[in-house]
Formats: structure tokens, C-alpha cells, sequence
């Protein structure tokens, strides 16, 4: 096979995701012109477009996101590198392990949601909560991730940095951080995946901007585009950061791809 | 023969592994001396404890009762005195073919280690593999890259735990003169764990013939050819059958006849 037609191949699987989605909005549509339901709640795709349009010609939508991604960031860097360093040492002292390890698995249990009130309470209406909230997300999928990649660093790897007498620092940058670092990188994706999830669970409550809020607000008034809008707003960056997380894993995993074919 | 260094004396030593709360005994009352420069086989069956013996050597394995001495010092742990190649290449995965075997290297300049680097990759055969992943290299590729990540530290003792177990017959036939030819270069003792009689012979100034169930040594046999050694040759294959008849394995009555 040509490497040409190979490629068409790719581009035509990449064709092939649009379609579904593309029927759902047929089919969003023909319900709201066939009046299967009130245009009032189920809010036609056009006009969902427009307002989107309008939101961001009037710049409530950029500041909206800019804050809820604010929010992402903090929350994100404060639960994620928590979640690292704790999964780093669990995964090198099997003792921390069976102190803490328990514990965690069974709070990853409780749904954090329920976790807000007692947050709030704790923390203060304002930012800071929020910021915790968001940390909790991020936090759980880090730890495990990291842990799982540490504790699986094959034990021939581990017997050949001895044999090499390889110590501390250097075993863990060159043996133990490398082969943790797929896992890890799975473990940054869905921690910053929960992260964008969870600030619009934050600002669902007491909150004065962002995407969650302008979600909120519009649902009080009654404007379901906006609402629908915002949910767009949400899937499209979700996904963006995804894509973006995943060409970088494809740059730094290079090692990983196999044997390509290059060399016969 | 000079006395250079990198010898290895194995005396009286005994090992045994704790299984199921019942100590096991691995290996039993080991003696031998195998001076510096020096090529040696070990052949067995499996569970006859030769990988154990290789580990003791290299310094996995401290538990041990008796003495194991390189250069006169007990072995303690592992030390760049001793280099290693597994059955399995052990290549890490997330390196590039050069940076594996600059693996070992510690404390040297980039400079150094760069020319340190191109001169083993050249000695194994895989000079244009240095920027290559180990997931692009072959069996028998992955293994030279190993062998030169051994070698780079300069040891002055290389373990060989069954290097070419893994490998199909013609490459690993191919591999067994690339040893030879490197252990002609690099003139450093190896040690070679082998369950493969003609490899031993092959390549082993001696043959060391172990028995299982407690691991001892029960024969140790000078191989005198000259190199490079052919394999059907009569005496070869003479030898051959001496070492399989260790192993019940010759032929109980070898009977040719012709018209």
C-alpha cells in the first residue's frame, strides 16, 4: 500500500467522528422545526450559535472563561503536584503505602461533590474553596496514576540500576521517573480533565464569574441558550486540553511508538 | 599467564534460599578459581543454581555462606568491576540505543562519554544505531547494545547469564563468534551461564558442568582447541558427547555401520 492512500485512510477516519455528531444536530434540529418540543427548552442549534456569537462579541464569554480557567490553574497545579509527590512516595516506600494507601483509596470513594458544603464552611465563600474544590478533583487521579507507574517500574529495571550502582537522585530522574512517566502523564489528562469538570461544580455556588456562574445566572432568567451555550463552551475546552495533553504525551512518549518500519 | 586482574576465587561457597518457611538449598560447597583472562562456561540443567552463582559473583545475591573473592576482596554488592548482560537485553526502553549504553558511565565528561560510546558501539557492530530506540532494534541488535553497555565500564569481569538463550539458531551461531571476537579484544575474563553444550564448548577455555538439587559442581573439563573452534570437528564433537553423557543424555550404543 502507497503511503499516500495510507494517509487518505487517516484523514477519512477522522472524517468518520464528525457524523454522529452532525446527525445529533439534525436530528436537534428537526425536533424543535417538527415543534416536538418548546423552543423555549430545547433551545434550536442556530440560536445557540448566535448567542455564542453574541456572548463573545460582547466579551462576557472570554472573561467568563478566562476566570473559570484561572480557577482550573490553581486548582489544577495545587491537587495535581499534591497527587504527585504522594503517589511518588507511596509508590517508593511500600510501608508509606500501606499506611496511607487504604485511606486514600476509601476517601476516593466519597463523592467529592458532597465535599462543598463542608468546604465552604471551612474555607470561605470566596476564591480559596473554589480552589480547593478543584484541587480535590485533580488531586485523586494524579495520586493513583503516579503510584501506579512508580510501583510499576519493571524489577529488572530496578536490579539493573543497582548493578549499576545507581543512587537516589540519579535513580530516580534516569529509571524511575521515566518508566513512571505514561502512567503519569495519564494521571496530568484526567486530573486536569476532573479539574475543568469541577470548577463548574464550584461555581455553581456563590460565585461572581466564570463559566459555571454565567450558566447559573442564565438559568435563573430563563435563557436556556445561554445555558446551552455554556455547556458547549465547557465540551469545547474539555476536549481542546485532551487534544492538547495528548500531542504532548505522542512528543514525550516517543519511545514508546514501535518498530515503524524506517529502517528495513 | 600474566597476573592481571580480575580474578576470581570461589571457595567452599553454599547458598540457600528460604522457600515456603523451608530453606532450600541452592547451591552446595562450591570451589573454583578461574584466572584473570579467562573464558568459562557454566552449563547445567535448569535449577542447578548457575544463575544464583552468576548473581553471587555480581553481587545480587550477599547472603551467602563461604567466600566468593575477586582480586582477594569478598563480594559484598554490585561494583563496575563486573559487568552483566541478561538473558533478556534489559535495554531501557525510554533511552536511545547510545544513551543505554552510556547507562553504566558515571562521573565522565560528555566528550568522554561520547567517545566511549562510539567506540563500543563500533565494537559490537552497531555504529548508525545511536540515536535508534530499542523497540527499532532485533533480538540479536538489542543483545550487541547490551553487551557494549557492559562493556563501557571497562569491568574486568563480564557475566553472561544465558545472553543468547533467547536468539534463533543462525543469529545466536552469528553472536557466539561476535563474543569470541570481543573477548579476543577486550582480553578480560568472562563467564558465560549456558544451557547450550555446544556454546560452551565453543566458546569456554573450561567447561564447568553443574548438578542440580543442591547445585554442585560435578565435572570441570579443559577445553584445549585452538580459535576459532570448529564444531565438527571429531574432537569437538567428542567433547560434545562427553558433556551430554554428564546429563544421561549420549548415545547408549552408538552404532554406524556401512557396505
Amino acid at each position: 500500500m502507497s503511503k499516500s492512500l495510507l494517509k487518505r485512510f487517516e484523514w477519512k477516519d477522522k472524517l468518520l467522528a464528525f457524523i454522529v455528531p452532525l446527525l445529533v444536530l439534525v436530528a436537534w434540529q428537526s425536533a424543535v422545526s417538527l415543534q416536538l418540543f418548546s423552543e423555549m427548552i430545547l433551545v434550536p442549534p442556530l440560536t445557540v450559535m448566535n448567542t455564542l456569537v453574541d456572548l463573545a462579541r460582547t466579551g462576557d464569554l472570554t472573561n467568563n472563561i478566562i476566570s473559570s480557567l484561572k480557577r482550573v490553574l490553581s486548582g489544577f497545579l495545587l491537587g495535581a503536584s499534591t497527587g504527585f509527590f504522594l503517589g511518588l512516595l507511596m509508590g517508593l516506600s511500600s510501608l508509606l503505602d500501606r499506611f496511607v494507601g487504604p485511606l486514600i483509596k476509601a476517601c476516593k470513594q466519597v463523592p467529592q461533590f458532597a465535599l462543598m458544603p463542608l468546604i465552604i464552611l471551612w474555607f470561605g465563600i470566596d476564591e480559596v474553596s473554589k480552589v480547593v474544590f478543584i484541587s480535590i478533583g485533580a488531586f485523586f487521579p494524579m495520586v493513583f496514576n503516579t503510584y501506579q507507574g512508580v510501583s510499576g517500574v519493571p524489577k529488572k529495571y530496578r536490579e539493573l540500576a543497582r548493578v549499576f550502582n545507581y543512587k537516589s537522585f540519579r535513580y530516580l530522574t534516569k529509571v524511575i521517573l521515566p518508566g513512571a512517566l505514561p502512567s503519569i502523564i495519564t494521571g496530568v489528562r484526567h486530573s486536569l480533565g476532573l479539574s475543568w469538570m469541577f470548577v463548574v461544580g464550584a461555581e455553581l455556588f456563590g460565585s461572581e464569574s466564570g463559566v459555571g456562574y454565567m450558566m447559573v445566572w442564565a438559568r435563573q432568567l430563563f435563557q436556556i441558550d445561554i445555558v446551552m451555550a455554556g455547556l458547549f463552551v465547557i465540551g469545547i475546552i474539555g476536549f481542546t486540553m485532551n487534544i492538547i495533553l495528548q500531542i504532548i504525551e505522542k512528543r514525550v512518549l516517543r519511545w514508546r511508538v514501535s518498530f515503524d518500519g524506517r529502517m528495513a | 599467564m600474566s597476573i592481571g586482574k580480575g580474578i576470581l576465587e570461589i571457595k567452599n561457597l553454599s547458598k540457600s534460599f528460604i522457600v515456603d518457611n523451608n530453606p532450600l538449598q541452592v547451591l552446595n560447597d562450591i570451589n573454583i578459581t578461574i584466572p584473570p583472562g579467562n573464558f568459562v562456561s557454566i552449563i547445567g540443567s535448569s535449577g542447578c543454581g548457575k544463575t544464583t552463582l552468576l548473581r553471587i559473583v555480581l553481587g545480587l545475591e550477599t547472603n551467602y555462606e563461604g567466600d566468593a573473592l575477586i582480586d582477594g576482596e569478598q563480594i559484598e554488592g554490585p561494583g563496575i568491576n563486573r559487568g552483566i548482560v541478561f538473558q533478556d537485553h534489559r535495554l531501557l526502553p525510554w533511552l536511545t540505543v547510545g544513551e543505554n549504553v552510556a547507562f553504566g558511565l558515571d562521573g565522565k565528561s560528555r566528550k568522554e562519554t561520547e567517545v566511549i560510546v562510539d567506540e563500543h558501539l563500533k565494537l559490537v557492530g552497531l555504529n548508525g544505531f545511536k540515536s535508534a530506540y530499542p523497540c527499532q532494534l532485533s533480538g540479536g541488535m538489542a543483545q550487541r547494545a547490551a553487551i557494549a553497555r557492559a562493556l563501557a565500564n571497562k569491568p574486568e569481569i563480564l557475566l553472561l547469564d544465558e545472553p543468547l538463550g533467547s536468539l534463533d539458531a543462525m543469529t545466536r551461531m552469528h553472536m557466539q563468534k561476535e563474543l569470541e571476537r570481543i573477548w579476543l579484544f577486550e582480553k578480560i575474563t568472562m563467564i558465560l551461564v549456558t544451557h547450550d553444550v555446544e556454546e560452551a564448548i565453543y566458546l569456554g577455555d573450561k567447561v564447568v558442568i553443574m548438578s542440580s538439587r543442591p547445585g554442585v559442581i560435578k565435572k570441570i573439563i579443559d577445553i584445549p582447541f585452538t580459535r576459532p573452534r570448529d564444531r565438527s570437528s571429531y574432537e569437538f564433537m567428542q567433547i560434545k558427547s562427553e558433556i551430554l553423557e554428564e546429563f544421561h543424555l549420549g548415545v547408549e550404543h552408538p552404532f554406524i555401520y556401512s557396505i
